[in-house]
């Protein structure tokens, strides 16, 4: 259950991002347009590539591109809400903190807005990816997106916490393009590449192969493999927040006066 | 003059207050060039497209060029606003500070082209280096247009992050290279820079409509990247 310090926090962590009206058209279009137009403009050209248990199917360029595309505008994505939820955090939750808050009551509130961003861009990269492409079980599916957006949203958090906005987003740009467009992505590699199960993008992409093109295994190791990137991140995530967002001396004011003070703030 | 270079200089330095700015500044684009030149031949076949390896590996140079420099002239607008409007009132008024800023947004453009230009001509060999220097450099010039009009309408790093992206893989998976479908292709801003590192890429120059058009594009960007920084550094009347 949560305290009502968190509560507030969440409730005006949520009313911020609605003073960002852009941000769920965004969040919205950005994975609608990048997911149907790369898949519209790609050949079904026959294409055999490797699933985990070693297991070899067929499948073309189109019908692998759609989830290809929603793993990368998920991660990507996520990322950058990662960053910039994270430096929005910096920049205001401090004050909370002096005020009385626990580090982790606000780390909570911002994770939650993270969660459901990631959440509606899975939403609907997933729906767009159905125009085009029924994969053989959805749930592995659905969880491979989960899981992507919520490993690359905690590292655009670490990022935003830790450097300078235009740092962190090349940064981040730099990490997605490598991990999932280069090193994972079946349409160069049939197998996994060398240094790929390195990579935080391996336990997800390994884990929507099977369910877009398995028929007869469970990919345990890859949804284990994923879990422990997200666990391990997250841990990251918090670990460093509460550092950057520890303060000494707060002084402990009570929910209500808190809500009035930053309703009034977020009117501003 | 002497005021713009040092305020100019001064932008350069806000730019790269982060050490990791410059690294990645020059990581990222080398990156592109690196490992994107051996797939990026086989993703434009998968497209439908018909995009030669050589080919391939001169546009992800451009490529490179035109998200950071994009990225970077957005958060140039949209960060600095209120920094710029004190600069323009203290006295060297709105057009010098927007005249500072493109030479700053260029000056970096320029650099990330330098490091994209080098690594092509390193990894595989350019047949005109100063065509593709001039593309590549092209490339950036209308990312930065592109950066700094989203910055002067959005304020939002998110958002214009976002928007930068956008417009960047309407961009990139538009191109008539990249596709057979044709379509917006024809209409895409980097069209024709895309072209002429195509043609050097393949060991070919390239006719004069191609150098007119991308000129015309590239110097509107930065007529437009111009105007988007004196629309954020002007003075409001109360």
């Amino acid at each position: 259950m949560l305290s009502a310090r968190t509560r507030t926090a969440t409730v005006m962590a949520f009313r911020n991002q609605r003073r960002h009206p852009l941000v769920p058209i965004l969040l919205v279009l950005v994975p609608a347009f990048i997911v149907l137009w790369s898949v519209a403009i790609t050949q079904s050209t026959p294409h055999r590539l490797e699933l985990p248990g070693g297991v070899w199917v067929t499948t073309t360029m189109k019908e692998l591109h759609g989830p290809e595309m929603a793993k990368f505008t998920v991660a990507f994505v996520a990322a950058l809400v990662g960053v910039f939820v994270m430096r929005s955090a910096l920049a205001g939750d401090r004050r909370l903190v002096v005020a009385g808050f626990r580090a982790r009551e606000t780390m909570l509130a911002r994770v939650f807005v993270l969660v459901a961003a990631t959440l509606v861009v899975v939403a609907v990269s997933a729906m767009v990816t159905a125009v085009e492409f029924t994969p053989t079980s959805w749930p592995p599916v659905l969880a491979a997106l989960v899981l992507i957006g919520l490993i690359y949203g905690a590292i655009g958090a670490l990022a935003g916490a830790l450097l300078d906005k235009l740092a962190a987003t090349y940064l981040i740009l730099f990490l997605v393009l490598a991990d999932l467009s280069v090193v994972q992505t079946p349409m160069f590699h049939p197998t996994p590449s060398r240094f790929a199960a390195l990579l935080p993008g391996y336990g997800p992409t390994r884990l929507m192969l099977a369910g877009a093109f398995g028929h007869t295994f469970t990919p345990t190791g890859a949804l284990l493999i994923a879990l422990a990137w997200a666990g391990g991140l997250w841990v990251a995530v918090y670990l460093v927040l509460r550092r950057r967002l520890g303060v000494k001396g707060a002084i402990g004011l009570p929910p209500d006066t808190l809500r009035g003070y930053l309703g009034k703030e977020s009117q501003r | 003059m002497s005021g713009l270079v040092v305020v100019g200089g001064g932008f350069v330095r806000e730019q790269l207050r982060a050490p990791l700015t410059l690294v990645l500044l020059v990581a990222i684009p080398a990156f592109f060039v690196l490992i994107f030149a051996g797939v990026l031949g086989e993703f434009s076949r998968a497209l439908g497209g018909t995009l030669p390896v050589r080919s391939a590996t001169a546009i992800s140079a451009g490529w490179a060029a035109a998200f950071l420099s994009g990225t970077l002239a957005f958060f140039q607008v949209s960060s600095s606003r209120g920094a710029d409007r004190r600069l323009a009132a203290a006295g060297l008024g709105a057009g010098r500070v927007a005249l500072a800023r493109i030479v700053a947004a260029l000056l970096l453009g320029a650099t990330v082209s330098a490091v994209a230009f080098t690594t092509l001509w390193l990894r595989s060999g350019i047949g005109h280096p100063l065509h593709a220097a001039v593309a590549i450099l092209a490339f950036a010039a209308i990312y930065i247009g592109v950066g700094a009009l989203l910055g002067a309408f959005v304020a939002g790093p998110l958002e214009g992050s976002l928007l930068v992206m956008l417009v960047f893989a309407l961009d990139a998976f538009s191109g008539p290279q990249m596709t057979s479908s044709g379509g917006i292709g024809a209409f895409t801003p980097t069209l024709h820079a895309a072209n002429l590192l195509i043609a050097t890429g393949g060991g070919q120059g390239s006719p004069s409509g191609d150098w007119t058009s991308v000129a015309a594009v590239a110097l509107g960007s930065l007529a437009v990247a111009l105007a988007a920084f004196w629309f954020a550094a002007r003075t409001r009347k109360a």
